[in-house]
């Protein structure tokens, strides 16, 4: 019987995903060379049995889900797990953070990155103060760059704020 | 006996130089501030550190990483006892009644006892790792390949299929884990596996960013969504922290107690502190005088889980130490610490690196005290810390936590890495798959691969080996029998269930 509700059709999804996984495993599993030596099992022999235990596992889950939804499920409704609602927004604020700083740390440099990203997640987290939160990661970003740097000998890039910290970063 | 005082002592030397004296003081505190921070735990944080300590000389960085491994434990009841949510699965024992005992304005008492009993537990836990130790290490210097590779099988399938709720869910992160191990170089055959032409992958998949990345941004993704905009109480650390001489006479015989169950239980691949909390919360239980109390904030309910959970995490070092077998997350990222350096845990550690080994058990006797003073007169400072607004301390968990990965390799992939790690995380923690079986297979399963093809070598290409060596034997079907025991169970129980319906 296929899943009516929408945590049942997730759980199908994610089911299917592991099966899909498991299957591009194998597929590159077996493309390895056999190479025995001694053992006769070469370096394909270990790919190929996690493989086909994860596609085992996938067909599992797909059983369980036809079979009356998995077992011991994590309750879709928030309420029941003593939670809120999903909040888009917070996701979407801690997800432009990370991805905000992939995109400056090189240019901007490590500090500057940092402090957006401390910014984009405190805001995510519901504070409302934004000029605080970038002030207080900017500041932390300037500690971890001095302190990881000079003794720690970390290798951090400075980016625009090369002039002001000097020679210390890359 | 003598050898081992003898070790034991000059272990004691490294351990109080000052330079390591130093190290395991950093690390114990910050150890008791990941135990009191939510959403923060020992394996993130020492994941996080990996590439930020490689200019630390091992012995030292070593000390360090396992002193924010059972500091974590002693700074988690503080987090359980004042705010209704246990930080960490260990802790959820606890919070039934140390959270009761805060409410009722005797959170004073509740700290102490779980202080002093982590005290208590985690110094008689090093005592027992300290005889033990050479026993396993004399025992398992027997061991070859095989038997290595029927240890692993037996800890996986413990770790992935026996904890948790679900078992197939355990295994598929398992599993998972298993083949994110194989990706890059395999070291025997230099053959490229799993790599599909991206340098980046060649080298394999980092546990700092699989680990981290599951840990930290998925964890922040999943507070941020789901929890953020809920208002959570911290009870106020009211009262004195002096015990009554009531409070200390049913408290010592449940630290004893709890002790004996929790030690035993971190030394076998049971995964961790979970279970032998629970079990020393139910026989405290029993065997209170005034069981009516429990559920109500009884002392012995506090006083039991808090050292149970502090003996298994010190007898979680006796497999790693000895034998290279990590039985938790936290322990498969100190064994990824340890393989940072070049070093194997193992029997043969014992023999080649004596004074780091023996300096590491010794630090943690000093490590033990430095936590009581910690956690003791200056529980008012981790109170403060504990308050920290939520934004600001995840703001900084992910600095922290994008800072260990970008310094792996100064790479911008490592970062993208990570945050796909994190929206796995995202998804794990939502549907309910442990992370523990996956950081596990990617640290353990390219050992045990090495170990299953070494055994195989020696035997011809012969895989009966592992059914005829009778230790290895013996743990596959004990391996079996635990797969399968539960399972028959279920399925035997819903038939019957069904007939009646």
């Amino acid at each position: 019987m296929p899943p009516a509700t929408r945590g049942g059709r997730v759980e199908l999804i994610i089911s299917l995903g592991v099966l899909a996984l498991g299957i591009f495993a194998a597929v590159a599993a077996f493309r390895l060379p056999e190479a025995g030596g001694y053992a006769r099992i070469g370096p394909n022999f270990t790919p190929k049995v996690f493989s086909a235990g994860l596609i085992l596992l996938g067909v599992w889950l797909l059983a369980e889900v036809f079979t009356g939804g998995w077992r011991e499920p994590v309750p879709d409704d928030p309420a029941e797990r003593g939670e809120h609602a999903f909040h888009v927004g917070a996701f979407a604020w801690v997800s432009g953070g990370l991805l905000a700083q992939m995109a400056l740390v090189h240019r901007a440099g490590f500090v500057l990155a940092a402090m957006v990203l401390y910014g984009c997640v405190a805001r995510g987290f519901g504070s409302t103060r934004p000029a605080r939160d970038l002030g207080i990661g900017l500041l932390l970003g300037l500690a971890v760059f001095l302190f990881f740097v000079r003794f720690l000998n970390v290798n951090l890039p400075a980016g625009w704020l090369k002039p002001v910290l000097g020679t210390a970063g890359l | 006996m003598g050898e081992t005082l003898n070790a034991l002592l000059a272990g004691f030397g490294v351990a109080l130089a000052p330079i390591n004296l130093l190290w395991g003081f950093v690390g114990v505190t910050l150890g008791t501030a990941i135990g009191v921070l939510p959403g923060v735990g020992p394996a993130l944080t020492v994941a996080m550190l990996l590439p930020l300590t490689t200019k630390i000389e091992p012995t030292g960085a070593l000390i360090m990483f396992a002193g924010i491994y059972y500091g974590a434990m002693y700074g988690g009841s503080t987090t359980t006892i004042l705010l209704n949510t246990p930080g960490e699965s260990a802790s959820i024992a606890t919070a039934l009644e140390g959270n009761k005992m805060a409410k009722r304005g005797r959170a004073g008492p509740a700290l102490a006892t779980s202080a002093i009993g982590s005290f208590v537990a985690g110094t008689i836990a090093t005592i027992l790792l300290t005889l033990l130790a050479p026993i396993v290490v004399e025992f398992a210097l027997k061991f070859g390949p095989t038997e290595y590779f029927a240890l692993m099988v037996f800890a996986f399938v413990t770790v992935a299929a026996v904890l948790g709720s679900s078992m197939v869910r355990g295994l598929t992160m398992l599993f998972l884990g298993l083949l994110l191990g194989l990706v890059g170089i395999d070291d025997q055959t230099g053959q490229m596996r799993f790599a599909f032409g991206v340098p980046e992958l060649m080298d394999g998949i980092d546990v700092v960013v699989l680990a981290v990345g599951l840990f930290a941004v998925g964890e922040a993704l999943y507070v941020a969504a789901y929890q953020s905009r809920q208002h959570e109480e911290v009870e106020q650390m009211s009262g004195s922290l002096m015990m009554s001489r009531e409070d200390w006479r049913r408290s010592w015989p449940a630290w004893l107690r709890a002790t004996a169950i929790g030690f035993p239980f971190g030394t076998i691949p049971a995964g961790g502190a979970e279970i032998p909390t629970f079990l020393s919360y139910a026989l405290e239980k029993k065997l209170s005088r005034t069981p009516e109390e429990f559920g109500k904030g009884a002392i012995e309910g506090v006083a039991g889980p808090e050292a149970a959970n502090n003996a298994s995490s010190t007898g979680v070092l006796v497999p790693l130490l000895t034998l290279g077998i990590p039985t938790s997350a936290t322990a498969a990222i100190l064994l990824a610490a340890f393989q940072n350096y070049g070093l194997q845990p193992g029997p043969l550690l014992f023999q080649t690196q004596t004074t780091l080994v023996w300096g590491l058990i010794a630090s943690m006797y000093i490590g033990n005290i430095l936590l009581l003073i910690l956690n003791l007169p200056l529980i008012g400072l981790w109170v403060k810390v504990l308050k920290i607004p939520r934004p600001l301390l995840y703001g900084g968990i992910l600095v922290f936590a994008t800072l260990g990965a970008y310094s792996l390799h100064q790479s911008v992939v490592d970062l993208l890495t990570l945050y796909v790690f994190g929206l796995l995380g995202f998804m794990m923690r939502r549907w309910g798959f442990p992370v523990a079986p996956a950081v596990i297979g990617l640290i353990l399963g390219p050992l045990a691969e090495s170990q299953f093809r070494k055994a195989l070598a020696i035997s011809q290409g012969d895989p009966s080996v592992f059914l005829t060596h009778p230790i290895s034997a013996t743990l596959l079907a004990l391996t079996a029998a635990l797969v399968l025991v539960p399972w028959i169970y279920r399925v035997a129980r819903e038939r019957r269930s069904r007939q009646a319906s």
